[in-house]
């Protein structure tokens, strides 16, 4: 049998020219279809920004209209169902399509900068990522059309509330909409979470040691391995449910041998690092903007990164705190309360080291600096009611209680949110490259900050004296009205400032009047202060190689041997990866593969029995997702060439 | 000791509270932080521990914070671009800080660790160290009463096993023994909450959880007034007997509805705490707290009540019947009254015959073959007229098939309604329970409580025979005969709904 | 800056911090999130396993369902097709096409060996045993065996499954003549993925199989 050889290729020296298998995009490609088959991590980012923007204002529209219900007791604003399916949407949507899809626009925009990339390792394996996104948003808002509305269940689903016996609506479609939803949204985060990692381990410039990334870019890590490692367990979970509800199985059916505890540890042992996975991009944010607006390097640079990495992986070891009360036993619930504890610890030291940052340094209130002052000390109070909870006999009463409603809103809303909109007036510049007015950017922290805490402070008090929380009304007599005047009150204030915000971003965009920015308008530190703004679509003309750790800094005022140098142009050029449409067919292809297993069975109308399967269209939706993958492996990366000048940066 | 100090530091903390909001009372309906039993009294002053260890650091970390943004801040435009030394951490200070934190926490790990204990066991009674501690008797553990709590969409069941009887959504208990919760739920999770006594713990349906309270009559006695000036109680009115209606007049008397404060010292309020559906806000329930004899003297009502020595016999003419005794006998006159009412329920011969047969009460010896002549002055009945049409609308209305009454009914799908005229709330703690409010809730239960089963039904948009009840609505466009004719149908079904509110009251 | 880097710039693998090609990272990455997939769903089937099966209060013998010696030969097959697997990387590292091919046509015919053995294991369970997905107390039985077993292996067999179409996708490229040393790589990690698949199976096969008899 004669051996038949293939050509040897060293790796490295491979020229592997790819016929244009398909049309792409070219070049010079504007308008809808650039945006459309765009695979430039900054376009992205933006996208993942303005889409997240705009679902925080449909959570917020939702949490207005709690608010407003809960006005005074016994109000009928909202009935009840409307209003657990409120809160239930306000949850789903400000936990997975504002706060994580937000902290992937920084991601995706600044993180390649800060490491000197020039773009991500898999730049189209982020596109899909992008539309998996919206996707998943679509599919949860696509619940108000259908039979029985929006899920009714809370956030966390708890089984068995979940299963078709417990449906208070006919052949309720709610919690289908929100189990597929929040399955795309894990594809979507997970995507995103292998390419971070690959571009941060793989991407880094000449010079740039793991010890030399910026914190954020640190952060960034340690969120995608919390993203890879927590979200599984949800999938799996999500996917027994969806088993569950469509053929019938008995994972959480306790009349059958189920377990409702089982999803509740499951959806924990995601749900808790998931916290950190919403509160560590902004910690890296504010780790950013602190040293900048003190003139100082960070304080304690290993402490802080080795604790972001401490709380990543203790936050997979505390998840049964949220089940102090459904009875694990003495040694289970004491075990889990001294674990909570030890991880304030590292929470603590970044506290503690951000002040450390302030020290001596020479401060400027401008907005980012507030918002992150804004962090540090909301998150604080979050914190610390977070500390009261790990106590078991204190979590018996506070627990589903207001208190709790306070606690984790001080740290998502004073923690999360705060952070990332330091980050906005902190980085929107350099996405722009126009200055945003600073005398709103104040306004806009005035009313949110006082907005915030007039919203949820109250609410430490209404949980002590009894107002349990998913109630979606009060009885006379209990004291709590008002208290949640109040809170209503605070509530719109700070929905205004948020509004004011965002309206602030994306005109930022638009507004020509605005002052130019400047490569660095804050003197900050970091390698993407080098590159002009906006960036340019090749961030880096010629690949910087890194000297020290606040690249930026050293560059302006570091002795000599610490300024950064550069490649020499190449003769080449620099080489774009071509545009492609296949991330968008991919997507289409889910979901349509989704939404047809949505509606793919027929049910009786009277009894929900399932008369008749056809899987006709979610068949349809995985052959255009096979064909989107076969093309995109085929087409390759593509590519063509730019030959920027020296100082083009 | 510890609790002294922390009382006055729970003085501080309300005063804070005054300071933060112009609210000077804490003892609301379901407040934590009016502690009335040793559990909830351990939480309180973990609680109050923890709060103290937060203002001191955050009093201490913001202090630095503030000195820092104030010290170190730029006043002026040369500063902004002055180059501060490039320090990069110290690492003593930080070794420092964590050692300090870790400190702190194993301060607030220890009463933790106690804390869970105390909430998960109830002491040994030979324990006599933990007894002294908890100042508790011996006989007070020894003598705990077992309650069996089933969470159901949306109302409680409290089923006492030592005593053989259920009740539901109103939780009695003798206010110096130790309660043993059970929970458990037969549909989704629900929680068990009552804030004064003991915080909370899931009820979860295929598997059982325990906690377990005990109210401290001292505290229970000792009471603030309208003004916040404090007060000593006694027992009689803190605590009125359930058994002989004296607790529901007490509250109905001393409180309008919507009083913020509760002034009968022995009533908790309590809440399901876990998302359940529809009406989770409307799950609450109530704690009465009552002095042994008084509970002793509920639990034989309850128990006469639910296993009843009163038999009643069938009329036999041949037989004779001794003064007092209870025969049924068919009342003529009953049957027209029912036939009247026949517009609101379709009416099933054998109903009637069955339903409209009464009790009677002989009040002289009967001699053997005289037919019963109720006329005449031996014979009493024992039921008003409403009463017993009330009874018959009861079964009538399939009303049976879900509540039962004067029956354990372990595991039915309604509350149990025994005794239900002793009881102080309606609808799972919502409402008063009143003549008013029970009319209201049974003709309209879906306007009060959106969504409730009883209105719905075990399957949703099930024709539920309770929806016969509601008044059609008089609309403009109607004629006048028409508005009329509804106008006759709705006095006729309210004279109904009066008729059953009669008989449920009358459970007593 | 050196002349391989120049090069590699513009090409197809640009040179990368770790000296380790980008899609290998990406394929590990990708492996540990699946082992906290198989992870949770392997503890799912082991906190059921002893309220699986039941019927009525008497507990039923899953062994008497299971035909252990079939299952003993489909593991055997998966494991000698993670040797091709092995031998067909080795080969394209070595420029040998015709072997790379034969080495691929054979980790391909053992993937379907394998999975044809789990296709006719859940309908011999289904139609012969009655031992249904959904098996619920209408059967008299609290039986969530069913739903573990299937859900557990059935993501297995979809793994496999994918892995069979993944080398399939080779072997046709391998037929256009474009194929070249510079692939290995991406053999490489189809590899990687394969012989994970199967290690996964190597711990399903004792805890949902052998443990039965054990304990």
């Amino acid at each position: 049998m004669a051996t038949e050889s293939v050509k040897y290729v060293a790796p490295e020296t491979e020229t592997k020219l790819q016929n244009q298998v398909f049309p792409r995009p070219g070049q010079h490609t504007t308008g809808i279809i650039d945006w459309l088959t765009t695979i430039d991590h900054k376009k992205i980012g933006f996208m993942y920004g303005l889409t997240a923007l705009f679902f925080l204002l449909v959570g917020g529209l939702e949490a207005l209209l709690i608010r407003s219900q809960l006005w005074n007791h016994n109000l009928d604003i909202l009935n009840n169902r409307e209003y657990n399916q409120m809160f239930t949407m306000h949850g789903t949507t400000m936990v997975f399509l504002v706060i994580m899809p937000l902290s992937a626009a920084f991601f995706n925009f600044v993180m390649p900068l800060q490491i000197g990339a020039r773009d991500v390792a898999f730049p189209r394996m982020n596109t899909l990522s992008l539309w998996c996104f919206i996707a998943g948003g679509i599919t949860l808002n696509l619940s108000w059309f259908f039979t029985g509305g929006s899920p009714a269940i809370g956030w966390f689903g708890y089984a068995p509330l979940t299963d078709n016996r417990f449906a208070e609506v006919m052949n309720d479609m709610g919690p289908d909409f929100w189990v597929f939803s929040l399955q795309i949204l894990g594809v979507a985060s997970l995507l995103a979470s292998f390419n971070f990692i690959t571009t941060i381990i793989n991407m880094r410039a000449p010079g740039m040691t793991m010890m030399r990334l910026p914190v954020f870019t640190w952060m960034t890590l340690v969120v995608s391995f919390l993203i890879i490692l927590a979200f599984p367990a949800i999938t799996i979970a999500l996917a027994e449910l969806m088993f569950d509800r469509t053929y019938g199985t008995n994972f959480y059916d306790f009349q059958e041998g189920g377990k409702p505890h089982l999803w509740q540890h499951l959806f924990w042992i995601f749900g808790h690092p998931e916290v950190y996975i919403l509160i560590l991009p902004a910690m890296g944010i504010v780790s950013e903007v602190i040293p900048a607006f003190s003139r100082k390097p960070l304080f304690g640079y290993g402490l802080i990164v080795f604790s972001g990495v401490i709380i990543g992986f203790m936050g997979f070891a505390v998840w049964s705190h949220h089940m102090f009360t459904t009875g694990m036993g003495i040694v289970a619930t004491s075990a889990f309360a001294i674990l909570t504890m030890l991880i304030a610890i590292p929470t603590g030291v970044k506290i503690f080291n951000w002040i450390g940052t302030m020290w001596g340094g020479r401060i400027r209130f401008e907005t980012p600096m507030l918002f992150a002052l804004g962090f540090i000390t909301m998150f604080m109070i979050g914190g610390f009611t977070g500390i009261m909870h790990s106590s078991v006999p204190i979590d018996a009463q506070h627990q589903d209680s207001y208190f709790v409603v306070a606690h984790f809103h001080y740290v998502l809303i004073g923690g999360a949110l705060f952070g990332l909109f330091s980050g906005f007036y902190f980085w929107l510049p350099k996405m722009t490259g126009r200055l945003m007015n600073e005398k709103i950017g104040k306004v806009v922290f005035t009313l949110m900050f006082i907005g915030f805490n007039v919203t949820f402070f109250p609410m430490h008090y209404l949980g002590m004296i009894g107002q349990p929380r998913r109630t979606h009304t009060y009885n006379l007599g209990h004291g709590f009205e008002a208290w949640n005047q109040i809170a209503t009150v605070g509530a719109f204030v700070l929905g205004i400032g948020i509004a004011i915000g965002v309206y602030q971003f994306v005109s930022s965009f638009f507004d020509k009047k605005l002052k130019p920015a400047g490569k660095n308008p804050w003197d900050a530190r970091t390698l993407e202060w080098t590159l002009s703004s906006p960036v340019k679509e090749y961030n880096f003309a010629r690949m910087p190689i890194i000297k020290s750790r606040d690249q930026a800094w050293e560059n302006n005022y570091g002795p000599k041997e610490k300024h950064s140098e550069k490649e020499p142009l190449d003769d080449h050029g620099v080489h774009m990866p071509d545009r492609s449409w296949c991330p968008l067919v991919t997507g289409a292809g889910l979901l349509t593969l989704i939404l047809g297993m949505l509606f793919h069975a027929t049910k009786d109308l009277e009894t929900g029995v399932v008369l008749e399967r056809d899987y006709m269209i979610p068949i349809i939706g995985g052959i255009v997702f096979i064909i989107g993958i076969i093309m995109w492996a085929m087409e390759g990366p593509g590519g063509y060439h730019l030959f920027p000048k020296e100082d083009e940066e | 000791m510890i609790h002294k100090i922390l009382s006055r530091q729970s003085l501080l903390f309300s005063l804070a509270i005054i300071l933060s909001g112009g609210c000077s009372r804490i003892d609301h309906k379901q407040s934590a932080l009016d502690p009335k039993g040793i559990v909830a009294q351990n939480q309180y002053d973990i609680f109050m521990l923890s709060v103290w260890i937060t203002i001191f650091l955050f009093c201490a970390v913001g202090g630095c914070l503030l000195y820092v943004l104030w010290k170190y801040r730029v006043k002026n435009e040369e500063e902004a671009m002055e180059v501060p030394p490039q320090t990069h951490g110290n690492s003593k200070v930080e070794t420092l800080l964590i050692l300090a934190s870790t400190v702190i926490l194993v301060i607030l790990a220890i009463p933790t660790l106690q804390g869970v204990v105390l909430m998960n066991r109830v002491p040994d009674p030979n324990d006599e160290a933990t007894l002294k501690k908890l100042n508790l008797d011996r006989e007070q553990i020894e003598g705990a009463i077992t309650v069996n709590v089933t969470g159901k969409r949306f109302f409680w069941i409290f089923e006492y096993p030592q005593f053989g009887i259920v009740t539901a959504n109103e939780l009695v208990f003798p206010v110096t023994k130790a309660i043993r919760i059970n929970l458990k739920s037969e549909d989704v999770i629900h929680s068990f909450w009552i804030p004064k006594l003991a915080g909370k713990m899931d009820a979860m349906p295929g598997h059982e959880n325990f906690m377990w309270f005990i109210a401290d009559q001292e505290k229970i006695l000792s009471r603030t007034d309208r003004h916040g000036k404090p007060f000593k109680e006694n027992v009689a009115t803190a605590m009125p007997s359930v058994f002989n209606g004296k607790m529901r007049e007490a509250v109905f008397a001393k409180q309008d509805f919507n009083a913020t404060f509760e002034p009968v010292g022995g009533l908790f309020y309590g809440q399901c705490a876990e998302y359940c559906g529809n009406s989770h806000a409307y799950m609450s329930f109530r704690g009465l707290a009552q002095t042994d004899a008084d509970f002793a003297k509920w639990v034989e009502r309850m128990q006469n009540a639910q296993n009843p020595n009163l038999k009643t016999l069938q009329w036999d003419s041949t037989k004779e019947y001794e003064k007092g005794s209870v025969v049924i006998a068919k009342d003529e006159s009953l049957v027209d009254e029912y036939e009247k009412g026949s517009a609101v329920i379709d009416k099933e011969e054998s109903l009637v015959d069955e339903n409209s047969t009464r009790e009677f009460r002989a009040l002289s010896k009967v001699s053997k073959g005289d037919e019963p002549n109720f006329s005449s002055g031996s014979w009493k009945k024992l039921n008003s007229n409403d009463y017993e049409i009330g009874k018959a609308l009861f079964l009538g209305s399939q009303c049976g098939e879900c509540h039962a009454l004067n029956r354990t009914g372990i595991g039915s799908k309604g509350p149990n309604l025994t005794l239900f005229g002793l009881r102080t709330s309606l609808a799972a703690g919502w409402m008063r329970n009143d003549r008013t409010n029970l009319v209201e809730w049974l003709q309209d239960s879906n306007k009060v409580k959106f969504g409730n089963l009883m209105w719905n039904g075990e399957r949703v948009d099930d024709k539920h025979p309770l929806r016969s009840f509601k008044p059609l609505p008089i609309l403009e466009e109607d004629g006048d005969q028409l508005k009329e004719e509804k106008k006759e149908l709705n006095k006729e079904k309210s004279i109904r709904v009066n008729q059953l509110v009669t008989y449920l009251l009358d459970q007593r | 800056m050196s002349d391989a880097a120049t090069h590699a710039l513009e090409h197809h693998e640009p040179v990368t911090s770790t000296g380790i090609p980008s899609k290998k990272i990406l394929m590990w990455a990708f492996l540990g999130s699946d082992c906290m997939f198989f992870g949770t769903l392997i503890s799912t089937h082991l906190i059921y396993r002893k309220i699986s099966a039941t019927v009525g209060s008497t507990t039923v013998d899953i062994r008497n369902i299971f035909d252990i010696e079939l299952t003993s030969f489909s593991t055997f097959i998966l494991l000698a097709s993670s040797l091709f697997m092995a031998l067909a990387v080795s080969a394209i590292h070595k420029g040998n096409l015709t072997s790379t091919r034969w080495m691929l046509l054979g980790t391909i015919i053992f993937g379907s060996i394998f999975l044809a053995c789990q296709v006719y294991e859940f309908t011999h369970f289904v139609t012969h045993e009655g031992h249904e997905l959904t098996l619920s107390h209408y059967q008299g039985q609290d039986h969530v065996f069913g739903s573990t077993f299937y859900v557990l292996t059935g993501t297995h067999g979809t793994h496999v499954a994918i892995g069979v179409f993944w080398l399939l996708g080779w072997l046709v490229y391998s037929f256009t003549g474009k194929m070249s040393t510079a692939d290995a790589m991406d053999i490489e990690c189809c590899g990687l993925y394969w012989h994970f698949v199967d290690i996964v199976w190597i711990i399903i096969f004792p805890v949902v199989y052998l443990m039965e008899y054990a304990f």
